[in-house]
């Protein structure tokens, strides 16, 4: 048989790879870890090479069995439902199905031995028994009952199984059992048809073991049965599982197997009977067991029982993983199997899978060899889509269900309805145990969710309330972030005045009419929470790691302020021309000035305890802006050649006309007096722009808060050296500007009598000065000022005489009128 | 009053009787049951008013979600204030050929004046481009 062959080759390749196994442990180990046990046979391998290892010691007893495929398969028909569904407690254990029959018998030599009774597998027997206490303890252990999990499988199984005999066939004499239909062990494939020895559980081959060179097809048939039928219930396994779960078993399997070196011509002799047995198919039923069924269910192939026990053995307490589990996800498909009946179908119905019913069971039972290994490799190949459900942990993701056992094969189960009885289902044993656990606390949650919104459902209006309180308090909330702001002027600027406005007009109405007053929007009082973002940083990792989101948006470029020293910035400034320079210093002061004037607002607008600290800044703030107009050399005075260099541009001019109302009146009226030194420069240069009229606002307020000696002091600066006052006149508001000194002074005159201007020789000097000036200057060169003060008049009738106040006042009302 | 920003000023009409118009000229009445930031509704037994002339007709629509830029108005409906009796409802088949009997006229008046617009010379802005009402 080819299987044989193969076998064979399997065997010795492992034996001389011994070394690498360990290593390929530990890759089953990680593959574990990450797919969840059960994913992968771990340690198929090193099952099967023991296993392998053990049949060829034994020269071959498992090739020869022939006769148990016959038994075999016809458990397979008796166990059939067992096998393919679990009971519920089995899941996780191997199965009671006689392909396992094998683990669960092993234990039990001597009780099985007496009657198949070769003197070498008694003496092996027992062999095993000294050698290792474990393997006495689990025979003992097996005997008086199961374990608690497993009890109600062993109570079902007992029920079905007890009653048939628990016979011990005489090796030679399969016929003997005819008064058992139930077994119906096809004496014609006993004798004949035999799976390759690896295909025999180790419970086989020990049988076998211990019955020497017994025709081995009946021995194993009779192993079998004796597994499932007279100790069935009992060496269910549960002894036995537990017990594999001790790793060390396996070792001392191989142990025990090591002593038992059969002859070498026995092999040969099995060869000879496995290549003459006749299909089993062809042997059919003398007991009339359905024969169909029977052959493939037979063998189980070792890897599968390794399988079996190493899953075990990664998961002690496998029960109490998956039973929540169950109960929480009931199967997506009905037929679904646990891994274990999947082995089980691996063994027995999956092996039909890719053949026709009528291929004759050899041939099934080369494919299934076939189909196992690769199975059991992780990787089905193929021709068996079928298998793969039974191969590795994911099952459940192929897992269409197998096909229902014996359907095929042979008539249903006898045991209908135990079997239907829904095999242990761990749909989600093959996730990994944190995604289960993760898949468990979600369906929690989801169940919590259901169960609250249920409860809200209480009112007239059965629809009511879909919106909970709080998906509303949600929107709200992403409405109300949007009006978050800690600097409402600055983020919305309308907004803040309207509402102002309105407020102002509401507060009219109520004192006048007690009007409703309108609605008012509500916003959010909490501040915006400061979000520094702080990039994440893992030991090890290589670059920046960014987390971008609403608060930290993904940074394009990554820009670094550096402060540059005013060496460099001074030697930049050298290099720029005179003019970036000017606008340069005027940008700056600009956005001091921003911050200025900014302040009242948000003086307004901070918290008691923030304004302390505004003060503060304000303060700094203005006297950055005094002293970006004040010469280094000199504190306190302002240089006229900043300041004429400033308002040399059309933004400096503005500039200080925005300016002057913030800064402290004597800086004001320092910047003025400068203002009043240069007019002729500052003239000269606002030719082109005009803007000097600005500054007539802000400067007449600062005028009329000067004292009469700045008052004069303005004016003698105004008047300057010789001349200046004639180009003064010449400029729209130069003579505004002498307007505005004049009539401050006449103001101060008439409104005290006793002011000092009138005690002081120098402002009426330069009142004469002035006057003379006008009288001199022609009217088409006197420019007309913004405005005339009123008062013009009165001032200069103190000093000139009638006549030239007439002519003054021509030219006064000449200007006025070509205003 | 005051009121909360955007449209979480909605909230307090959730589970009210709402008339909303929409964007492509219908006209929705149902009970608000849900609302988001983006003013997406989700309307509960609702039915599609269709007016022509003093006659109106629903159409029962069921549960309507209406995506917030579709919104032109909103408003509550009372429920406890009398019907207008000046309107006179009808049923479904009636109101829909009403319908397509006054758009057929006011297709035809829209041909009969883009061709007197054509035959001064005028050109016409194509109708798909206007809003219908």
């Amino acid at each position: 048989m080819f299987r044989f062959q193969s076998l064979n080759e399997d065997c010795t390749l492992e034996e001389e790879d011994e070394g690498p196994i360990e290593e390929e442990d530990e890759i089953d180990q990680f593959n574990d870890d990450t797919f969840g046990a059960g994913a992968i046979d771990d340690d198929w391998q090193e099952e099967h090479k023991r296993l392998a290892e053990l049949d060829q010691l034994r020269g071959g007893p498992g090739l020869v069995g022939g006769g148990g495929m016959g038994g075999e398969s016809d458990l397979g028909g008796a166990e059939d439902s067992s096998s393919a569904r679990l009971p519920p407690a089995a899941g996780n254990l191997p199965l009671p199905s006689l392909n396992f029959s094998s683990s669960s018998g092993l234990p039990r030599p001597d009780v099985e031995d007496r009657g198949g009774g070769g003197d070498l597998a008694e003496s092996l027997a027992r062999l095993i028994l000294d050698a290792d206490p474990a393997i006495a303890g689990v025979g003992a252990a097996e005997r008086p009952g199961p374990p608690p999990s497993l009890s109600a499988l062993q109570g079902l199984d007992r029920s079905r199984v007890l009653p048939q005999p628990s016979p011990i066939p005489h090796p030679t004499q399969p016929h003997q059992h005819p008064h058992h239909p139930q077994h119906q062990l096809p004496p014609g494939p006993s004798t004949s048809g035999l799976p390759p020895s690896s295909m025999l559980s180790y419970q086989q081959q020990q049988h076998l073991m211990r019955r020497g060179t017994a025709p081995m097809g009946q021995m194993n048939s009779h192993s079998i049965w004796e597994n499932n039928m007279g100790f069935g219930p009992v060496s269910l396994t549960p002894g036995l599982v537990t017990h594999m779960e001790d790793s060390p078993l396996m070792s001392i399997i191989k142990e025990v197997g090591l002593p038992k070196q059969p002859p070498q011509g026995r092999n040969d002799e099995v060869r000879d009977l496995s290549e003459r047995v006749p299909p089993p198919r062809s042997s059919s039923p003398v007991i009339g067991s359905p024969p169909v069924r029977a052959v493939p269910i037979g063998t189980p192939p070792k890897q599968p029982m390794s399988h079996i026990m190493n899953h075990q053995i990664h998961h002690p307490t496998p029960v109490h993983v998956r039973a929540p589990v169950q109960h929480r996800y009931p199967p997506p498909f009905p037929e679904r199997l646990s891994p274990n009946t999947l082995l089980n179908i691996a063994n027995s119905p999956l092996c039909r899978g890719p053949f026709p019913p009528g291929v004759g069971p050899v041939l099934s039972q080369i494919q299934r060899a076939q189909l196992l290994n690769s199975q059991v490799a992780g990787f089905p190949r193929g021709p068996a889509p079928p298998l793969l459900p039974g191969g590795g942990g994911f099952r459940p993701f192929f897992g269409g269900p197998p096909p229902p056992h014996g359907h095929r094969m042979g008539p249903p189960p006898p045991h209908g309805p135990l079997n239907h009885a829904p095999p242990i289902r761990h749909n989600t044993t093959h996730l990994h145990p944190q995604h289960r656990r993760m898949l468990t606390q979600r369906m929690q949650s989801r169940g919590g969710d259901r169960g609250r919104i249920g409860g809200d459902r209480r009112s007239r209006d059965p629809y009511s309330n879909l919106m909970t309180q709080k998906e509303k308090e949600w929107v709200t909330k992403i409405q109300m972030m949007q009006l978050q702001s800690t600097d409402p002027y600055l983020d919305d600027y309308y907004y803040q005045n309207y509402y102002e406005k309105m407020e102002k007009r509401q507060e009219r109405e109520r004192d006048s009419s007690k009007k409703e007053h309108t609605t008012k929007l509500i916003t959010p009082q909490v501040a915006k929470l400061e979000h520094t973002y702080r990039p994440v940083q893992f030991a090890g990792s290589l670059g920046k790691l960014t987390v971008s989101s609403v608060n930290n948006p993904r940074k394009m470029i990554d820009a670094v302020v550096t402060t540059r020293t005013d060496d460099e910035e001074k030697r930049e400034k050298q290099v720029w021309n005179k003019r970036r320079q000017i606008l340069y210093t005027v940008e700056k002061m600009y956005s001091l000035l921003l911050e200025v004037q900014d302040f009242e607002k948000r003086f307004v607008q901070a918290p008691e305890e923030d304004r302390e600290a505004l003060l503060e800044q304000h303060k700094t703030n203005t006297m950055q802006l005094c002293n970006s107009l004040q010469e280094k050399e000199w504190d306190d005075r302002v240089s006229d050649e900043q300041c004429v260099m400033i308002m040399s541009v059309r933004k400096g001019k503005r500039l200080i006309s925005r300016l002057l109302p913030f800064l402290p009146p004597p800086q004001a009226a320092a910047i003025v007096m400068a203002i009043a030194r240069n007019l002729p420069a500052l003239a000269k240069k606002d030719k082109q722009d005009q803007v000097l009229c600005w500054l007539v606002e802000p400067v007449s307020a600062v005028i009329q808060s000067l004292s009469s000696s700045a008052l004069t002091d303005l004016l003698q600066e105004l008047q300057g050296n010789e001349g200046q006052l004639a180009t003064v006149l010449l400029n729209k508001f130069g003579v505004t500007l002498l307007y505005l000194i004049l009539s401050e002074g006449e103001r101060m005159q008439s409104s005290d009598p006793n002011c000092q201007l009138m005690d002081d020789n120098r402002w009426t000097e330069l009142v004469f000065s002035v006057t003379r000036e006008l009288l001199s200057v022609p009217s088409s060169s006197l420019s007309p000022p913004l405005f005339t003060p009123p008062n013009l008049l009165s001032l200069f009738s103190r000093y000139v005489d009638r006549q030239r106040l007439e002519l003054l006042q021509d030219k006064l009302q000449i200007s006025a009128l070509s205003r | 009053m005051n009121y909360v920003p955007g449209t979480a000023s909605l909230i307090d009409d959730i589970d009210k009787k709402h008339l909303v118009l929409l964007r492509d000229g219908r006209t929705l009445i149902g009970y608000l049951r849900s609302i988001d930031q983006f003013a997406n509704l989700v309307f509960h037994q609702t039915v599609e008013r269709i007016h022509v002339g003093k006659k109106f007709g629903d159409i029962p629509r069921g549960i309507f979600i209406v995506r917030g830029e579709n919104v032109v108005l909103l408003g509550e409906i009372d429920v406890d204030k009398p019907c207008d009796t000046v309107l006179q409802q009808v049923s479904i088949e009636e109101i829909l050929e009403e319908q397509r009997l006054k758009q057929q006229a006011k297709q035809e008046t829209e041909k009969v004046k883009m061709q007197v617009l054509k035959d001064r010379g005028l050109s016409v802005p194509k109708a798909d481009n206007l809003d219908e009402y």
